[in-house]
């Protein structure tokens, strides 16, 4: 059971960081074609219409694809001056709390941009230029913030096993 | 004391606005309610968010009162966009009277619903500001402008320039970049982001039509407002609406003024549109004031009629 | 207990549970929350305001830049161009005594002008330049500790994530901050090589030269790093020629090296999945530290600490000389144990506004620069010093066999010459301001 559910945690961790990673290539690729076309205008080329909204808009969904990773890879800095002065079992107890608090975070992440994203839409807010629906840019986060909670979900499950004394499973970075 | 409002704000404490508006009007409201009210004052975004989010926090309780530009949230106020339309302000301190007037009597209940308005305003008139001068309307055609509202930038886009979206701030950067040619913003905002030293040319539009403003509104969270005592209540209200709304309009216009000095000292040009010139870009500006009618009766909003409706309030705020 | 008194005690709770290993955005994020619920009585505004703040934060134009700049990163440890700047290196230095240690250093510098991040221009340079250092038969000490002081150039050197972090808080335009770190980047480099000159002569070893390579060979070397000279000028010269913002410059920068690694023939999906991957752990580790700092200045705000603290430390007719040197010297002794890109990310907010009441003689915007640049070289020796530094560790890695202590002692001249470039970057500021005076 718990090998199927690590199976699972990394596949949508690795699935949203590589969702992530392809919206930034595309942004790239986005933003090259509007400074030639920018630089091009005298000969009736265009830059991208709405090309900081574009950016803006993909790079917020980006960056929450790369929360689930970011957790399940334990990216995330910390300073391990007592790291092997504490007892093994201190670090096991205190990678729990930090993972429970982290489950947290991301529930309420995801439970607060869900009301977010309902404000923007039932206000109608749109961006200045493109006049995208801001709520679909909130929709766009929220795929990675729901995967980030799962994720997180998976990590406090993983500490406990740690904590219990289970050995660590093989796909685990 | 009794209360303490926060008060929350994107610009920074030495802007005309939180230093000759906001921060005398609240001190005479702490001093009419001999102390009972305290306001704190959190200017450029200290308690976090960017500037959009500026109306849900004061929606949502996160500060007590917060300014902002409806512009910042496009969609969002539909109404107040009127002011905003090409060539629709006349003097700003009328235009600003009429948006209160506006109001008080219909945008309350419709889009400012979920707050409590406290002022509403428009600054001074916008013109362009060029690299390389804009002396007719044939020199918009492919300049890369920022533009600051929605309306306003459909207005570019519609004179043959190409609209590009980015904050305030980072104009001087994208200045100086050439990822834009030009902007348009009031005089008042020149000196804090040191346009003059930037570009060379600025022009103005002649006749007493502005080519654009920006709506300003000063909200209070709903449930600060209403659970204050009656006496205090009527303490804001005394100090705020038409009142405020015209100190605002008067000191942001009466700020234009400083920010054109410097450029004539830099011995930038400041070029006038004649009353011709003028007329060729209102014709111009027309598909714009179409669309944005359209627009409005897509959404349930006789777009025409508040068209006539703001207009006659300026010109009776004028005569007042 | 008053609000003020809140927030000084939030202070030993963010160190304590820093101290026990939370993550740093989570000790934030936590104390913030917690700490403006207990200033307001309620979670609510707090909850009202993340309704909003993770969207606008993440998705925050100015802040787009990081991901690209890691991203470029990546793709240029891909491309196979570490290599061929370590030959060029060579070709002109490593005929000399110390010349491969300088060689390394040298292409750390040229690694480091296409890519913004020290963790990865200390792993890819220590991948193709530690094999060779041992198999001439340099020290362990000297090997190891030459990389990963040579690795802090990747940020040292513009382009440089800490220095737009730091830009973006200090509101200071980016283009003439890399212009400002030119300079004093180029001087660090020259300190590591003095120092491996002056280390190979007090402390003779057995290193064997590389032989002398003929002047038509080093140029044809010099020809093989093109695309690094192209994708520099592009991006760092791009940006105030005139023709992109810094996020485009990351944006171009970013396709430039993928194409370098898609014609080197190193770009597959499995290449290019792991470079997202290392893309993505960092982008979440700096993106929720930006969060968690914003919730916790936030708090402070709505306690009016940094205010009052401003207020007073202008009010104390303190010289600002001790002052800088109190913050400098903080910095370098955080810099021991904690990770560079959080330390500007908690302290720039805290520290800047009270740095500015000080007068050093100089204009607001020439402060803001010089003093960012002291503040990048102060926290990028945390890099390289014990207990914990990272570019020790990552080089380390890479020779199993050599004691960490060892790596430890290699850095420590390094480091030397990081404090003696700061004390004259300090005592000249126009040696950082000099070429942003000409330029702009
Ligand atoms: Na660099
Ligand atoms: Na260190």
């Amino acid at each position: 059971m718990y090998a199927l559910l690590s199976r699972l945690a990394e596949l949508i961790a690795r699935g949203m960081a590589l969702l992530g990673g392809l919206a930034l290539v595309a942004l790239v690729v986005m933003t090259c074609v509007s400074i030639t076309g920018r630089a091009l205008i005298p000969v009736g080329l265009q830059p991208v219409k709405g090309d900081f909204e574009l950016i803006s808009i993909g790079m917020g969904f980006a960056v929450f694809a790369f929360l689930p990773w970011g957790l399940y890879a334990r990216a995330h800095a910390t300073v391990d001056l007592f790291l092997t002065r504490f007892p093994a079992r201190v670090n096991r107890v205190i990678d729990l709390l930090s993972d429970l608090a982290f489950l947290g975070v991301a529930v309420v992440m995801a439970w607060r941009l869900w009301l977010g994203m309902l404000d923007k839409k039932s206000y109608y807010e749109t961006t200045l230029i493109l006049q995208f629906d801001m709520w679909q840019a909130y929709a766009l986060a929220l795929v990675g913030a729901v995967a980030f909670a799962l994720v997180a979900a998976f990590c406090v499950l993983r500490s406990a096993r740690a904590l219990a004394g289970y050995a660590e499973e093989a796909g685990h970075v | 004391q009794d209360v303490t409002l926060r008060l929350h704000q994107f610009l920074p404490p030495q802007a005309p606005l939180p230093a000759h508006v906001i921060k005398p009007w609240a001190e005479s409201i702490e001093e009419a309610s001999d102390g009972r009210i305290e306001i704190q004052h959190f200017d450029a975004m200290a308690l976090g968010g960017t500037p959009p989010s500026l109306m849900d926090q004061a929606r949502d309780g996160v500060v007590d009162i917060s300014m902002t530009l409806t512009g910042y949230t496009p969609g969002r106020f539909p109404r107040s966009e009127v002011f905003e339309l090409p060539f629709m302000m006349t003097s700003p301190v009328a235009t600003s009277l009429a948006f209160w007037d506006l109001v008080e009597s219909d945008l309350q209940e419709s889009e400012f619903k979920d707050v409590h308005v406290l002022g509403a305003w428009v600054h001074g008139p916008g013109l362009v500001h060029s690299r390389d001068g804009v002396t007719s309307l044939e020199d918009m055609q492919g300049l890369k402008l920022r533009g600051p509202t929605r309306v306003i930038n459909d207005l570019l886009a519609e004179l043959g320039a190409t609209p590009v979206g980015m904050p305030l701030p980072g104009i001087p950067e994208a200045l100086s970049t050439g990822v834009i040619d030009a902007t348009v913003i009031p005089w008042e905002v020149t000196p804090s982001i040191r346009l003059a030293e930037l570009l060379d040319n600025h022009t103005e539009f002649g006749g007493d039509r502005a080519l654009y403003t920006a709506a300003i509104v000063m909200v209070m969270n709903k449930r600060s407002y209403d659970n204050l005592p009656d006496d205090l209540k009527a303490i804001i209200d005394e100090q705020s609406g038409a009142k405020l709304s015209q100190l605002a309009a008067e000191v942001m216009w009466e700020y234009d003024a400083p920010g054109r000095k410097i450029a004539e000292d830099a011995g930038n040009t400041i070029v006038t549109l004649d009353e011709a010139e003028v007329a060729r870009w209102q014709q111009a500006a027309l598909p714009v004031v179409d669309r944005w009618v359209a627009e409005m009766d897509g959404k349930g909003i006789d777009g025409m009629a508040l068209i006539d409706q703001a207009q006659g309030l300026i010109k009776k705020n004028e005569t007042e | 207990m008053s609000d003020f008194d809140l927030a000084l005690w939030s202070f030993p709770v963010l160190l304590l549970l820093i101290f026990l290993r939370f993550p740093i955005a989570l000790a934030m994020l936590l104390v913030g929350f917690f700490g403006t619920w207990m200033v307001t009585g309620s979670p609510m505004m707090m909850l009202a305001q993340l309704k909003s703040l993770t969207y606008s934060t993440f998705s925050q134009y100015s802040f787009s830049i990081i991901p690209l700049f890691l991203l470029m990163g990546q793709f240029a440890t891909l491309s196979g161009m570490s290599a061929s700047l370590f030959r060029a290196a060579e070709g002109f230095l490593g005929h000399r005594k110390g010349g491969m240690a300088m060689s390394a250093i040298g292409a750390c510098a040229g690694f480091g002008a296409i890519c913004g991040s020290s963790l990865a221009t200390a792993a890819t340079m220590g991948q193709v330049a530690l094999p060779e250092l041992r198999r001439y038969g340099y020290p362990n000490t000297l090997a190891t500790g030459a990389l990963a002081a040579g690795g802090t150039l990747g940020i040292l050197i513009p382009p440089s994530v800490i220095l737009v972090i730091y830009a973006i808080l200090a509101e200071q335009n980016i283009a003439k901050l890399f212009v400002a770190a030119i300079g004093p980047g180029i001087l660090a480099a020259l300190g590591y090589m003095i120092a491996v000159a002056v280390w190979v002569r007090v402390s003779p070893n057995s290193a064997a030269l590389a032989p002398r390579v003929p002047w038509g060979e080093r140029l044809k070397m010099l020809a093989g790093i093109w695309p690094v000279l192209v994708i520099f000028v592009a991006v760092v010269g791009g940006i105030y020629l005139g023709i992109f913002t810094p996020t485009e410059a990351a944006a171009v920068g970013a396709a430039g090296t993928g194409v370098a690694a898609l014609f080197s023939g190193q770009m597959s999906w499995k290449t290019f999945s792991q470079s997202v991957y290392s893309t993505a752990a960092s982008t979440a580790m700096i993106f929720m530290i930006v969060l968690g700092a914003g919730i916790y200045n936030s708090f402070l705000a709505l306690t009016q600490l940094p205010q009052e603290t401003a207020a007073w430390v202008s009010m104390q007719d303190l010289s600002p000389w001790i002052v800088l040197a109190v913050v400098l010297v903080m910095y370098l002794a955080f810099g021991c144990i904690m990770d560079s890109l959080s330390m500007v990310l908690v302290t720039v907010p805290i520290i800047y506004p009270i740095m500015i009441t000080l007068d050093f003689g100089m204009s607001f915007d020439d402060f803001g620069l010089w003093f960012g640049v002291l503040v990048l070289i102060v926290v990028e020796v945390g890099l390289i010093t014990p207990p914990v530094g990272m570019n020790l560790f990552i080089i380390n890695n890479m020779a199993r066999d050599v004691p960490i202590s060892e790596t430890f002692r290699g850095a420590l001249p390094f480091v030397l010459t990081d404090i003696v470039r700061v004390v004259i970057l300090t005592l000249f500021p126009a040696l950082t301001l000099g070429l942003v005076w000409a330029i702009y």
